[in-house]
């Protein structure tokens, strides 16, 4: 279970202020919001590469931010993730990248035929053959594979929570549904906790247990995909309907329209 | 006019705070990262293979460029010291004046800004791409110490090589300016050396191998710092090198003045 207590974090203006969440144990829960409000922040502070100015984050019961060394690898090796641009190491080849989503004493042993089966066997689960992407450099794939590399090295040490930054961002629309099927695969063979922070309210609402909507470093909305869509909340509606959202965008213009001819008129 | 020199002074002041908080933040967390590489050390969490690998890449890499720099330095020490003494000084203390120039400060401080440019330089970019590809983000999240993985190697082949490097830019310094003294001014190598060791103290050997290793920490440390404080895209990686290199040659001067009233008297 993942719990998230009152999170505030600012950078330079405030991002989170005063998130509170809860995610079950092999829930898939999506967070989706407009861009800068805060979605891969709270994501990062999951697993401690942000840290929130205040409240805190817990892993079934552990804060991520007060627990000792061993806690915190242990929590480590529960959690992957995957990067909005795959963050693939430039240096290493897919298969050297794969490895490194191991423990440290498995990485070590590389070429034994227990780590190269459980490589292969990540590889395959993303659908990318060994034998053709495994000697190959992240700048020899295309966007698509690399995605998909990112993904197997997270899923490879077959952790308990996986996060997902905007995992379609940048992809075609067969890449797109390609990569929810993937995250609803693996959801479903390895019954893994799952956060995933998309722009794509559709993957969102078709990959998901509950969805969660965050505007000006605040939830708005939680609930399922089908609460989702029967939600009378306006900011809901844009963001669960294409038409919604367009008719709120020309009522916005119409409006800035209007305040400016009043402002001249005054 | 009195509004205006209150705002001048005040923006001055704000500036003279700025950089000064600015200075306390970088020196801060350098302190803290030297730490955290000691840590790592002495905890045996860094890679040999990666330590190998640096000091072949930030070392032996550096040879040439370091041969040919102290060589250079050593030619011109000679060739203008020689200009200057003759029909004045004894020419055999021109010995003396290039071995101990080129021993005392050409040698260090050549190098270290051939390290800088090379090195130094090389390390912040490296360290600001993977920061802003978020390949740093990515071995946190793995479980990976990027202090123990990225910081560490770097930091310790900086403190093995930069003395070596020293030491061979002092040798070959000195030989260059046996060479230059020979051609220049017609002064013979047992001259040049029966000037060189009238004056010679073996403390400035160790006085120029300690500059050595206080550059090998210094210069890597800053470049590593620098590279995991970018932010911003491919600009940002441009700009945090820039800032690095001013950063590492200021502060190798600073230090370089610093040596004399602290060992030499």
């Amino acid at each position: 279970m993942i719990e998230y207590i009152d999170v505030h974090k600012a950078f330079d203006v405030p991002v989170l202020s005063g998130v509170d969440l809860t995610i079950q144990t092999r829930e898939t829960l999506s967070i989706v919001g407009p861009s800068g409000t805060g979605k891969s922040v709270l994501l990062k502070t999951t697993n401690g590469l942000l840290e929130p100015d205040r409240g805190d984050v817990r892993i079934d019961g552990v804060s991520v931010y007060h627990a000792d060394r061993d806690q915190t690898t242990e929590m480590r090796r529960k959690v992957g993730y995957v990067f909005q641009y795959a963050a693939l190491f430039d240096s290493m080849n897919v298969f050297e990248n794969v490895c490194t989503g191991l423990p440290r004493d498995e990485e070590k042993r590389a070429r034994s035929p227990e780590v190269v089966r459980k490589v292969c066997e990540a590889l395959e689960d993303v659908n990318l053959d060994p034998a053709i992407v495994m000697k190959k450099l992240p700048s020899e794939l295309s966007g698509g594979m690399r995605k998909r590399v990112g993904l197997a090295r997270a899923i490879v040490g077959r952790p308990e929570i996986l996060l997902y930054d905007e995992p379609v961002t940048g992809l075609d629309p067969i890449n797109s549904a390609a990569i929810s099927r993937l995250i609803l695969e693996i959801r479903e063979r390895t019954l893994v906790t799952s956060i995933v922070v998309t722009h794509d309210i559709e993957q969102a609402l078709e990959i998901s247990d509950r969805v969660a909507l965050l505007t000006h470093g605040k939830l708005r909305f939680v609930g399922t995909p089908a609460e989702f869509r029967a939600s009378n909340d306006p900011v809901v509606r844009a963001f669960a309907d294409r038409q919604a959202a367009a008719q709120a965008a020309i009522q916005l213009v119409e409006r800035d329209d209007r305040d400016e001819e009043n402002e001249e008129g005054t | 006019m009195s509004n205006f020199i209150v705002r001048s002074v005040t923006g001055v002041l704000a500036r003279i705070g700025r950089t000064a908080d600015a200075a306390f933040r970088h020196t801060g967390k350098m302190t803290l990262l030297a730490l955290g590489v000691a840590r790592a050390t002495f905890t045996g969490k860094v890679s040999m293979r990666d330590v190998l690998d640096q000091l072949q890449s930030g070392g032996v890499a550096s040879i040439p460029l370091v041969s040919v720099t102290a060589a250079l330095s050593g030619i011109v020490t000679s060739q203008q010291g020689g200009y200057q003494f003759t029909s004045s000084i004894p020419l055999y203390v021109l010995g003396s004046v290039v071995t101990s120039g080129v021993i005392l400060e050409l040698g260090p401080v050549m190098t270290a800004i051939v390290v800088i440019g090379r090195v130094g330089a090389r390390i912040t970019a490296e360290l600001g791409t993977m920061k802003v590809s978020e390949q740093i983000d990515a071995l946190h999240s793995l479980g990976r110490d990027p202090v123990a993985v990225l910081a560490a190697p770097r930091v310790i082949a900086g403190l093995i090589s930069m003395p070596m490097l020293v030491g061979l830019a002092n040798f070959i310094g000195v030989l260059a300016g046996i060479v230059a003294a020979r051609f220049a001014v017609g002064l013979g190598p047992e001259s040049f050396l029966f000037g060189a060791r009238m004056f010679w103290h073996s403390w400035d050997l160790l006085y120029s191998i300690a500059k050595g290793v206080v550059f090998g920490l210094v210069i890597p440390l800053i470049s590593v710092h620098m590279g995991f404080e970018t932010r911003g895209g491919a600009e940002g990686v441009g700009r945090a090198t820039t800032s690095a290199v001013v950063m590492m040659i200021i502060t190798m001067l600073v230090l370089d003045a610093v040596f004399p009233p602290l060992f030499l008297n």
